[in-house]
């Protein structure tokens, strides 16, 4: 009962800080110097049907009735013209992108697959890698596995992402000639081809990421282990494996699952920089295209959409809080 | 700042020949940020497009040499060696000052609602969540195009940077300020009618230096890789103004036929990155010893 | 001097015979296969309002339209019907045009393509809900921009439909390119009643040798051969695959190390983008890619526009000053490593390859550049010490470009100050603006029909300055809004063609803009695609007579 009223007051929380990232992305992209209509209004353009253009977008009002009209969509759903033409988009509608035809949630729908294939797996990978390597440095301390780990993750921490990809891809694709150079393979469509094309991001974020679990754990470990009730399950006789596993273990877990949840939800939120390395047209890309041809509705799509991950992310870390810690507080 | 923890700083980043070795690479890329300008007019080049340096398809002629100590750019033919040390200045100017800015904002901040408390406090919370929640790349993209070009990329970045860097600031400065208020000394001198801003002066601002030196070390380094990571992607620093990313963003199409292109701005990216971090780690340890291992 | 002169022109031509395969690569091809082109772009569709498509790219294989162009490499780009049985047949001084469809033809349906199917797909153009496709019919059918498409009920008077087989425009002004403009993609059939739905060209009726059979946005779209499209009747396409596979979301530099690979299925595929910088200097390294690589001859005109309203730039005699001052041969090499893969330098606002083009040098300089003759021009017009912003885009390698154009500005103390800005940002400012700040844009354009129309009227009428249009240079002059209306209305393409030479001339005497290059393009493809031409305009592939090799 106390989880269920935790989770609905931070749900409403969460709802707030999203209708005030809203409303700042919509602020910023109002501000922008260009004219969205300039790309609906064909080559050669005239000023009539550059008008034509603002007031089939929708753009022709003031901003804060543009803003309500997008809050009013995402309930209501909207229409765009006049006619037998009239394109219709339904609720939840987070808006229209007229370069695609279709409608922004449908887009972020397609893409969302190729990011989150990239950050889940390499997410997995990288628990299994840190907490393994972390867990390994704590019991044997000062040792050359404990120094290679430590000194990996300050190296993992200061290598920015694309150097990383591309000496990966370098090294791994054209030297080497052992996974693709690029790409993407829907895992509908054939999953050892979608595994083997994800194969070379996954171990790249995992080599940025896991150094850092790494060090996370083994430092929890290490304060944990000193602590009473472990030394107190030693000394009943307990066997290490148990007392590690079941004891210690568990309270390294929420440090870990907080870090997680906020590498998580930024990295789902934009793999841009994964997906320009690597070739794959996920949500990074989308935004990176967008952004190029200022497809307002998409930019606008998007930057809602990782807010609601990164927060939804957060919220989930509070509820494993919640769960797994009963001494913490719940608001 | 306390001379006490001033040697604690010089004892952290002199402790061994790692964290020297680091502490060193950061001097020498500061010192080359500072003498760029010298060293580049000592080399006999500057940040001038020469396409008489370059073979027929436009690539680099020639290798490193006594004229061109890393090579040159290839389309333009800008030496290399010039692009580098103008890029760690632009690189450390940037990590520097967005670190300044949010370090200054944090600081404000963070004490401020720690020692206030009350609705003050809750705002600070709640801006903190939203700015957190924020998807920043994201919206530095959007940003960088909607800015007028009046603006100097630069200074956006400072500002933009520093404006998303305070939250973290903020929630270590304010954890603390709550430890300090609840010990005798502050709550003394708020007996004794002190204002607010006579007791953040005097008696909290000294007792705070030893976290915000800790998370201000290791904020320049991701200062500086959050301001490579948006040239790269082309919304950073602009050309002719030399930046690490934007060169790096380029040189990836010619990693293949021209590798050294990509190496050297490269290497000099994860060395100034490398070296902030581990003497930033160091520096934690040694002021706080029971956070040694966390990140 | 002139020893001299020979011996450079000898090295270009040396320069030429070793490199680039100008015109066409790839051996002979036969009926079959399935063609890949790879594409960077995530979206498709042919719907011809939306389209801006050229004759000889992609939606030439869905759509034919009124009237269609005969290119090949080595000859100047002439009209020839496509859907009519002529090139259209001019009356009342150039006001009114007249067009009859062929025989029997019909959509992939089976139904038979009728006037009023051309005429719908025109008065389509003009919704908002389809508005994005080239645009140069609609003042011409529309003198006062009013009407908003035939989805609320309205018809468009100008086009008259008498029967079946005959279409009538009575043009707003007498308009001798109006057969060019029925090339244009809005002139393409949709049966009447047809294509409401904003995606309608994912799917539309189709009067090409293809159809789209299936398509999946970022993925794939697949075109099969249209049961009845009349090869008799359509001698410029040669249709030889079975299918057309475009591949989607594919980023350009994944496409270029899979054709330079060119192993398994990308042996039948085909690089859309152009190649870049650094991948045409990988290529070049490569023997077996080489061979694939297939550059223009000419191409779009790479110009720096100099805006007439600021401050000093406003005196034609500094504007002259700057066709000294620039060094092409840099930009050259910024552009694609060199003169070879670039394009020749160019000295004139026509392009290579359209009808009525006069080669002509006003401002007689190495390809380098006059630095000292610019400064001595600029002291006699009390303009030293000239410090300007030059805008330009971020993206394909333009801000590499334009650091060239600032360094041999500054040979001549001319200092420029860049602004790279995103794409539709520098739109923004550069064509939208009613009061813009910089002083000059680096940008190029290629005409959109094979016409010298193509070539000026967009970037030089006093008309279209600003609202979206592409004078940025903001020059007027009445005298060449008089000349272009005329050459215009002129029907007979010969005159037309000597009169679009004079005011090529005459525009340049005010040198608002600097022409830099004709910008080559060269595009990659794997070893079983064959029949790999490029005309002397437009500088893109001839998508419409690709096949594969057995």
């Amino acid at each position: 009962m106390r989880l269920l009223r935790f989770a609905a007051v931070r749900l409403a929380g969460m709802l707030l800080v999203l209708l005030v990232v809203t409303l700042i992305s919509y602020l910023v992209f109002f501000l922008l110097p260009a004219d969205p209509a300039r790309l609906a209004c064909g080559r050669p353009c005239s000023p009539e049907g550059l008008a034509n253009a603002r007031l089939f977008m929708g753009v022709d009002v003031p901003w804060y009735q543009q803003f309500w009209n997008f809050l009013y969509g995402i309930v209501a759903g909207r229409t765009f013209g006049t006619g037998a033409a009239a394109i219709t988009c339904a609720a939840p509608c987070l808006g229209y992108s007229f370069q695609d035809n279709v409608d922004v949630l449908t887009l972020i729908g397609e893409r969302v697959e190729v990011s989150f294939s990239v950050a889940i797996g390499a997410a997995v990978l990288w628990l299994i890698i840190g907490v393994g390597l972390g867990v390994l440095s704590a019991l044997k301390r000062g040792s050359a596995v404990d120094r290679i780990t430590m000194a990996g993750a300050i190296a993992g921490v200061s290598m920015p992402a694309y150097l990383a990809g591309i000496l990966g891809i370098t090294v791994f694709a054209f030297w080497l000639d052992v996974v693709p150079k690029g790409g993407y393979t829907p895992i509908a469509e054939n999953p050892l081809d979608w595994a083997w094309h994800l194969v070379l991001p996954w171990f790249v974020l995992a080599f940025l990421h896991a150094a850092l679990y790494a060090r996370l754990t083994r430092g929890q470990m290490l304060e944990t282990l000193g602590e009473d009730y472990i030394r107190t399950a030693r000394a009943k006789g307990l066997p290490e494996k148990k007392v590690i596993g079941k004891h210690a273990l568990r309270n390294v877990l929420l440090p870990v699952i907080t870090l997680l949840g906020i590498d998580l939800g930024s990295l789902l939120a934009g793999t841009v920089i994964t997906e320009r390395i690597f070739g794959m047209a996920g949500v990074g890309k989308l935004l990176v295209d967008a952004t190029a041809q200022l497809n307002l509705p998409v930019l606008l799509g998007v930057t809602l959409f990782s807010a609601f991950l990164i927060t939804f992310a957060n919220f989930l870390v509070d509820l494993c809080y919640g769960a797994l810690d009963p001494r913490a507080r719940l608001l | 700042m306390s001379d006490p923890l001033a040697t604690t700083v010089r004892r952290a980043v002199w402790a061994d020949w790692w964290t020297r070795l680091s502490a060193l690479t950061v001097l020498l890329m500061i010192g080359l940020a500072l003498a760029a300008d010298l060293l580049v007019s000592l080399e006999g080049q500057s940040l001038r497009p020469d396409t008489s340096v370059l073979g027929p398809t436009g690539l680099p002629a020639e290798g490193p040499s006594a004229d061109h100590w890393f090579g040159v750019e290839p389309l333009t033919g800008i030496d290399l060696f010039a692009l580098v040390v103008h890029g760690a200045r632009t690189s450390l100017l940037i990590g520097l000052a967005a670190t300044v800015v949010a370090v200054l904002l944090g600081l404000l901040i963070g004490a401020s609602a720690g020692y206030l408390g009350g609705w003050w406090d809750r705002i600070v919370g709640w801006t903190t969540d939203v700015i957190f929640g924020f998807p920043y790349l994201i919206f530095l993209i959007a940003l960088s195009a909607v800015t007028p070009p009046s603006v100097p990329k630069p200074l956006l970045l400072v500002i933009v940077l520093g404006f998303f860097g305070w939250p973290r600031i903020a929630r270590v400065v304010r954890a603390q300020t709550l430890t300090l208020t609840q010990r005798k000394f502050v709550a003394a001198a708020r007996v004794m009618g002190a204002g607010p801003w006579h007791v953040f002066r005097t008696e909290l601002l000294p007792n705070l230096w030893a976290p915000v030196i800790v998370v201000s070390t290791l904020s320049i380094p991701s200062m500086i890789g959050l301001e490579a990571a948006l040239s790269f992607l082309g919304v950073g620093i602009q050309p002719p103004t030399a930046s690490w990313g934007r060169t790096i963003s380029t040189a990836i199409d010619y990693v293949e036929v021209d590798p050294l292109y990509l190496i050297f701005p490269g290497a000099a990216l994860f060395l100034v990155t490398l070296g902030f971090n581990v003497v930033g780690d160091s520096v934690r340890d040694a002021i706080d010893p029971r956070s040694a291992g966390r990140i | 001097m002139k020893s001299k002169a020979t011996a450079v022109l000898a090295i270009t031509m040396v320069l030429a015979g070793c490199g680039a395969n100008s015109g066409s690569t790839g051996g002979d091809v036969a009926k079959g296969g399935d063609l890949r082109l790879l594409d960077d772009k995530t979206t498709y569709q042919a719907d011809p309002a939306k389209s801006q498509s050229l004759v000889v790219t992609g939606l030439s294989l869905i759509h034919r339209r009124l009237t269609s162009w005969d290119v090949a490499p080595g000859k100047t780009t002439t009209i020839v019907p496509d859907l009519a049985t002529d090139t259209g047949k001019a009356s009342d001084g150039g006001k009114t045009w007249t067009f009859t469809l062929k025989d029997d033809q019909k959509y992939n349906d089976g139904t038979v393509i009728k006037s009023a199917d051309i005429k719908w797909g025109l008065e389509r153009s003009y919704s908002p809900t389809f508005a994005t496709g080239l645009a140069y019919h609609k003042d011409l059918l529309d003198a006062s921009n009013a009407y908003k498409g035939p989805f609320e009920g309205t018809e468009l008077s100008s086009i008259e439909t008498p029967d079946d087989k005959t279409i009538v425009f009575k043009l707003t002004r007498p308009y001798g390119d109006f057969n060019w403009v029925a090339s244009t993609p809005a002139f393409a059939p949709v049966p009447k009643g047809k294509g409401t739905e904003a995606n309608y060209g994912e799917k539309p009726l189709a009067s090409g040798p293809y159809q789209i059979d299936s398509y999946k946005r970022g993925v794939e779209a697949k075109l099969t051969r249209n049961p009845n499209w009349d090869a008799a009747s359509d001698p410029s396409r040669k249709a030889y695959p079975d299918t057309i596979t475009y591949v989607l979301g594919q980023q350009t530099g994944v496409i270029s190390k899979r054709l330079i690979d060119d192993s398994g299925d990308d042996k039948n595929a085909f690089g859309t983008s152009f190649a870049s910088p650094a991948q045409l200097a990988q290529i070049q390294r490569n023997e077996n890619a080489k061979k694939r690589l297939v550059t223009s001859k000419g191409g779009a005109l790479a110009y720096l526009a100099l805006n007439t309203e600021r401050g000093k730039l406003a005196d034609p005699k500094v504007r002259k000053a700057f066709q000294y001052a620039v060094d092409k041969a840099s930009y050259q090499v910024a552009s694609a490593g060199g003169a070879e893969l670039a394009g020749d330098v160019a000295t004139t606002l026509i392009t290579p390859g359209i009808q009525g083009r006069d080669q002509f040098d006003l401002y007689k300089a190495p390809a380098a550049g006059d630095p000292e003759k610019a400064k001595q021009l600029l002291k006699e017009a009390g303009a030293e010490n000239l410090e300007l912003t030059l805008v330009t885009r971020s993206e394909q390698g333009y801000p590499e470009k334009a650091q060239s154009i600032q360094a041999g500005l500054a040979r001549a103390g001319i200092k420029v100050t860049l602004k790279t800005l995103e794409e539709e940002a520098y739109y923004a400012e550069t064509i939208n603006a009613a009061n813009p700040t910089f002083d000059l844009d680096l940008t190029s354009w290629q005409p959109d029909i094979p016409s010298a129309n193509g070539n000026i009227q967009p970037l030089f009428q006093s008309s279209e300055i600003g609202g979206g249009r592409y004078n940025s240079s903001r020059y007027r002059n009445p005298e060449v809004d008089r000349l272009i209306t005329e050459a215009q209305s002129t029907v007979d393409p010969v005159e037309a063609g000597k009169k679009w030479a004079a005011v090529d001339k005459r525009i340049l005497e005010d040198s608002p803009v600097v022409p830099l290059i004709y910008t080559r393009n060269s595009f990659l493809h794997g070893s079983k695609v064959g029949n790999v031409v490029i005309g002397d305009y437009p500088s893109y592939v001839d998508y419409r007579v690709f096949g594969l090799t057995k």
